[in-house]
């Protein structure tokens, strides 16, 4: 930044860092945006596609993304291996059972560049499905990312009197049954 | 026109062909000749084998007035010199040393034939003080919380031999200078310029002779930073000496930031805060480089050298520069 000797600014400027980003009740595409822009390397000033730039995005909680609208059920990830009969077609939420962090990681890796350099910048993606992480990767971590999504609260989350300071919209007789 | 095409694509064309502009080559000969192929091999191996040229001194190269390139030195700095005193600033002691000995080897007689020059030596030792007088004067005024190991380091590394010739060697210093061996010598190129600069004192006064080294010597200093040229061993020690003269509490280092702490390339932020204040933060590859570093962001903070700080202004006008110590202050 200012006044620093010039191989510390160099030292600073190019090093690696480590971002963590909480997935819980986020919707993995925009999890899945912010961290392809890290691991490119898009959110530096210095950015240029062969210089390697990017940095460590670490997810915690993928167990717990959560997709919009009926995506669960309707959204189909298919594959085949190239074999005859190999063709399989599962939903998100079977691909979510059978492995927590792969819907993320697919969908990272559709985000990032089409060329050679992907398939680094994917081993630089570190994914948990809950928040457990390993030790030393919570020691290299740098910068916790805001979250995507705001998370809207629950009902059961309202103290009394927020509840009761919420405006009416129409005040119901004595006698109304409500059901 | 093939072989034309292939003689174009080369870079130094061979003896008989002349660009005369683009598109039209002019050719003295008739035809192909023989010998040619086999002479310009044998130049090539013998340009190959000797190597490059020597250097050759200005002076000996056509074209050269000595008288005419004194009095041009001098209009082209816009100084008015002396043309004696100039001359006589650009003779060394090395250079007298072997006029008199190649004059008694050609035997000549050294009553009739005494060399009328007279030495730089005085000029060198007056120039030299004025010019550091004049560079500490000037770093006190614009850095004055600089301590004097500072001053005198970066007056020391003004005055050294290397900005020293690369000024000297700039200005045509080198072409005038009459020493006995060419390439010039570091040492005596310095000293002729310290000679021309004393020359220059004393024909137009201090302050423009002031006026020159402030041009010349101090512009050097842009773009350097304080720790280049003053080599400071224990930047945190220096800082707790400054900072106890000046009562401020002590600083403690505190970590700000880390990237990587287990992977082989790390990056720590240390920030120093005295009273829970922060003095200064700097980055580095273990903890105690990036503490060491914040040191000296502080202590460059302190001194006034940061990169962000008001340029020297080097359009001081004229009447205000009447005294030495005044000027160094509005420079600054």
């Amino acid at each position: 930044m200012s006044s620093f000797s010039r191989s510390a600014q160099q030292w600073a400027t190019f090093a690696r860092s480590w971002f963590l980003i909480d997935a819980r009740m986020q919707p993995p595409g925009k999890i899945a945006s912010v961290c392809s822009v890290r691991l490119q390397g898009k959110h530096k000033p210095i950015y240029h596609p062969l210089s390697d730039i990017g940095d460590h995005v670490v997810v915690m909680n993928t167990r717990h993304i959560a997709f919009s609208g009926n995506k669960w059920e309707q959204k189909v990830y298919s594959s085949h291996t190239g074999y005859p009969g190999s063709f399989k077609q599962l939903t998100a939420a079977q691909m979510h059972k059978k492995d927590p962090t792969a819907i993320i990681k697919l969908a990272v890796y559709g985000m990032l560049p089409k060329n050679l350099t992907r398939r680094t910048m994917m081993q630089r993606l570190h994914l948990f499905p809950d928040d457990v992480l390993p030790d030393d990767i919570l020691r290299n971590l740098t910068e916790e990312l805001p979250q995507p999504r705001e998370i809207p609260r629950k009902l059961s989350e309202y103290t009394q009197e927020e509840r009761d300071a919420f405006p009416m919209l129409w005040t119901p007789p004595e006698d109304y049954r409500m059901k | 026109m093939a072989a034309c095409r292939a003689l174009v694509s080369r870079a130094v064309l061979p003896l008989h062909f002349h660009h005369v502009c683009r598109g039209v080559m002019l050719t003295h000969i008739r035809e192909k000749k023989r010998w040619m192929k086999a002479y310009t091999l044998i130049m090539e191996r013998k340009r190959k084998m000797e190597g490059p040229p020597p250097p050759k001194p200005r002076s000996q190269q056509p074209n050269f007035d000595y008288h005419a390139e004194v009095e041009a030195f001098s209009a082209r700095l816009q100084e008015s010199f002396s043309v004696e005193l100039l001359k006589t600033a650009f003779v060394n002691t090395c250079y007298l040393r072997s006029e008199e000995e190649r004059r008694r080897a050609l035997g000549l007689d050294l009553e009739t034939t005494t060399l009328n020059l007279k030495d730089n030596g005085k000029l060198c030792v007056h120039g030299q003080q004025f010019t550091k007088g004049f560079l500490s004067d000037w770093c006190r005024g614009s850095f004055p919380s600089l301590p004097e190991e500072g001053v005198a380091a970066v007056v020391g590394h003004l005055t050294g031999s290397e900005v020293m010739c690369h000024v000297a060697q700039n200005l045509a210093v080198e072409d005038l200078t009459m020493s006995a061996e060419f390439p010039v010598p570091d040492e005596t190129l310095q000293g002729t310029f310290f000679a021309v600069i004393g020359a220059l004192e004393q024909s137009s006064g201090p302050v423009r002779a002031g006026l020159f080294i402030r041009d010349f010597l101090v512009t050097q200093l842009i773009g350097k930073d304080l720790f280049d040229m003053w080599k400071v061993v224990d930047p945190m020690g220096l800082l707790v000496k400054e900072l106890t003269l000046k009562g401020i509490a002590l600083p403690e280092p505190r970590l700000i930031r880390s990237a990587g702490a287990s992977t082989v390339l790390p990056l720590y932020f240390v920030g120093l805060y005295s009273d829970r204040k922060l003095l200064a933060q700097g980055p580095g590859e273990t903890v105690l480089a990036a503490e060491e570093e914040a040191a000296r962001v502080a202590l460059r903070k302190l001194y006034g050298f940061t990169e962000n700080r008001r340029p020297w202004d080097f359009t001081a006008p004229r009447e205000q520069l009447q005294k030495p110590s005044a000027q160094a202050l509005t420079s600054g």
